[in-house]
């Protein structure tokens, strides 16, 4: 069974967000980059898929140079191969056209089922998947917590509002978009960390693929103008002062409360 | 502007708030026409409340195929009620279900697509979004072209109140599925109620160590006489039980006091204890979203606050 993993490398989660010159993104240069965290629990259930049986799992990133790094980890926890889509006319591709690419490496691949993260932890779009799905005529489901792999189906639970699980099952080729916390995402061992350089790393065009025309940025239909620090409405009182003074005042306002 | 169809939510058998705050949305948008969509077996009755409660003219998709939510169902009623009512923009609020099904129909019909908006308005060819983006720590302004689909947060804006006129129209299209609904699960109970709590204390990820929550969190808790409970990251890195969980995906709470230590402020998290009586944030970055909804906030290492405010309160108390 050939399954693929789709990878977003995401600014850390503790890098500091400046915007950029333009306005219309943050600036990357000298911060910190990881795998999106949502995408760490897809890789590992892909992972112990593989570790189940026969499955074959090959990471799929799309990006500049710096991603590779984030394909080398996923490769040092377990997966067998990577694929890099790295074209500056993807750069700044909306949600639909990084879909289109994805799923054009799902078909060149064969993939019986495709991984993903719910979300990105620095768009927090969750568009992606779900297109991906769409386009390659696969069912889909996402904020899947829990999956159960049998012959020719996936049984998912899905995390609805107010602790309900809806159960799905999906027939394969699929596609399953998971939520954070659905497992305990293992680290890449020194020993994994080391197979992984050898293990290979395709690198991609848009023409490669076929989509030169098709999925560049250029062909945006979505199109971000200006990001900014949010205004601030009624924001809280800060309390100010020494620790100690902080906190007289805090103990002032619980009993106020009528808490003390 | 043209047509906007707004997509109906159905939750414990009546409409969600959230959907009758897609139609507020709509609504402000000037010059627009507004479509409603009800999709559900059973559902003529709520078509029509949604119809005279501001949706005005509502496609109705009532098929025992719908009776449960279904990705494939839904994916093929909204497209077919976006062609029927030629609507350029069609909103649905970002809930599991929207988050589900709605890129898959801008994909669908190959159209721009915009999740979890908090604002939307006309714009020159397509629509003009706001979206929070780095989990609430940026705001993003977002244009699209030509037909779009766009989902908007929960809460983010208010419920429409005013009438409509306009009747309910049954559409009828293919609902075929590929994904089966088996059942709907609700997790086990396991004790940790916190709704019940008149004061939660909770720790997020800058509490940097599952061994602190019961060393720095859970005393001051006991304390106050109240309950620990956590932000997501947390609960995922194991470092707590889901059961801890304030948020959208966890327990949803109001207690009288809520202290919130190490906690940005995501929005899953808000939705879940923005309702509290008092907020109370600790948090070492000024920034963080979670000074926005607390009435106190204290820019300071939870380290040096917490175990002083413990110390503090069991002094207060004699």
């Amino acid at each position: 069974m050939k399954v693929m993993v789709c990878l977003k490398q995401v600014p850390h989660q503790d890098a500091r967000l400046d915007v950029n010159a333009d306005g219309t993104w943050i600036q990357e240069d000298n911060i910190k980059f990881e795998i999106n965290s949502y995408d760490t629990y897809a890789v590992e259930e892909a992972l112990r898929l593989k570790d189940a049986g026969d499955a074959e799992v090959v990471v799929v990133s799309i990006g500049p140079d710096r991603v590779t790094a984030a394909l080398r980890t996923a490769l040092g926890m377990g997966a067998d191969r990577a694929v890099h889509v790295n074209d500056a006319a993807a750069q700044g591709a909306d949600a639909l056209g990084i879909a289109k690419i994805l799923a054009a490496v799902a078909k060149e691949e064969g993939a019986d089922v495709i991984f993903a993260g719910l979300m990105a932890e620095d768009d927090n779009a969750s568009a992606i998947p779900p297109m991906v799905a769409e386009l390659l005529g696969f069912p889909s489901a996402t904020g899947v917590l829990a999956t159960d792999f049998s012959a020719d189906t996936v049984t998912v639970e899905r995390e609805l509002e107010g602790g309900a699980l809806e159960v799905v099952e999906l027939p394969k080729p699929c596609l399953i978009a998971i939520q954070s916390g659905a497992n305990q995402v293992r680290y890449a061992s020194l020993k994994g960390i080391m197979q992984a350089k050898k293990k290979p790393v395709d690198v991609k065009t848009l023409a490669d693929l076929g989509l030169a025309e098709s999925a560049s940025a250029a062909q945006n239909k979505t199109t971000v103008n200006k990001v900014y620090v949010p205004a601030k409405g009624d924001t809280a009182e800060i309390l100010s002062g020494s620790t100690d003074e902080v906190v007289g005042q805090l103990v002032t306002k619980i009993k106020e409360l009528g808490l003390l | 502007m043209g047509t906007i169809l707004v997509v109906a939510e159905i939750q414990k058998g009546a409409i969600r708030d959230a959907s009758y705050e897609l139609v507020a949305a709509a609504r402000g948008i000037e010059g627009a026409e507004v479509n409603g969509l009800v999709i559900g077996s059973g559902v003529g009755d709520l078509a029509s409340e949604f119809a005279s409660k501001g949706a005005g003219k509502t496609l109705v998709v009532d098929d025992p195929a719908a009776a449960n939510y279904n990705v494939d169902v839904w994916s093929k009623a909204i497209k077919a009620a976006a062609e029927a009512s030629g609507a350029d923009l069609i909103l649905i609020s970002n809930t599991p279900t929207g988050w589900d099904v709605a890129p898959r129909i801008a994909a669908g019909l190959d159209c721009a697509f915009v999740s979890d908006a908090i604002r939307v308005a006309g714009g020159d060819g397509g629509y003009n979004l706001v979206r929070r983006i780095f989990n609430g720590k940026l705001d993003a302004e977002v244009s699209t072209s030509g037909k779009t689909v766009a989902s908007m947060q929960p809460g983010a804006g208010t419920a429409y109140e005013g009438s409509s006129d306009g009747g309910t129209e049954a559409l009828s299209t293919d609902l075929s599925a590929i994904a089966k609904f088996v059942e709907i699960k609700i997790a086990a109970s396991t004790g940790v109620d916190l709704t019940k709590a008149d004061v939660i204390v909770s720790g997020g990820r800058g509490v940097g160590d599952p061994e602190k929550f019961p060393e720095i969190i859970q005393p001051l808790a006991d304390a106050l006489g109240g309950a620990m409970g956590a932000s997501r990251p947390v609960v995922d890195a194991g470092w707590l039980d889901h059961p801890y969980q304030v948020g959208s995906s966890g327990q949803i709470v109001a207690p009288k006091l809520y202290i919130a230590a190490g906690i940005s402020g995501a929005i899953q998290h808000l939705v879940g204890m923005k309702a509290s009586n008092f907020i109370v944030a600790i948090n070492k970055d000024p920034d963080a979203p979670i000074f926005e909804v607390a009435d106190v906030g204290i820019v300071a290492d939870l380290f040096d606050i917490v175990p002083a405010l413990s110390e503090a309160v069991k002094a207060a108390k004699g």
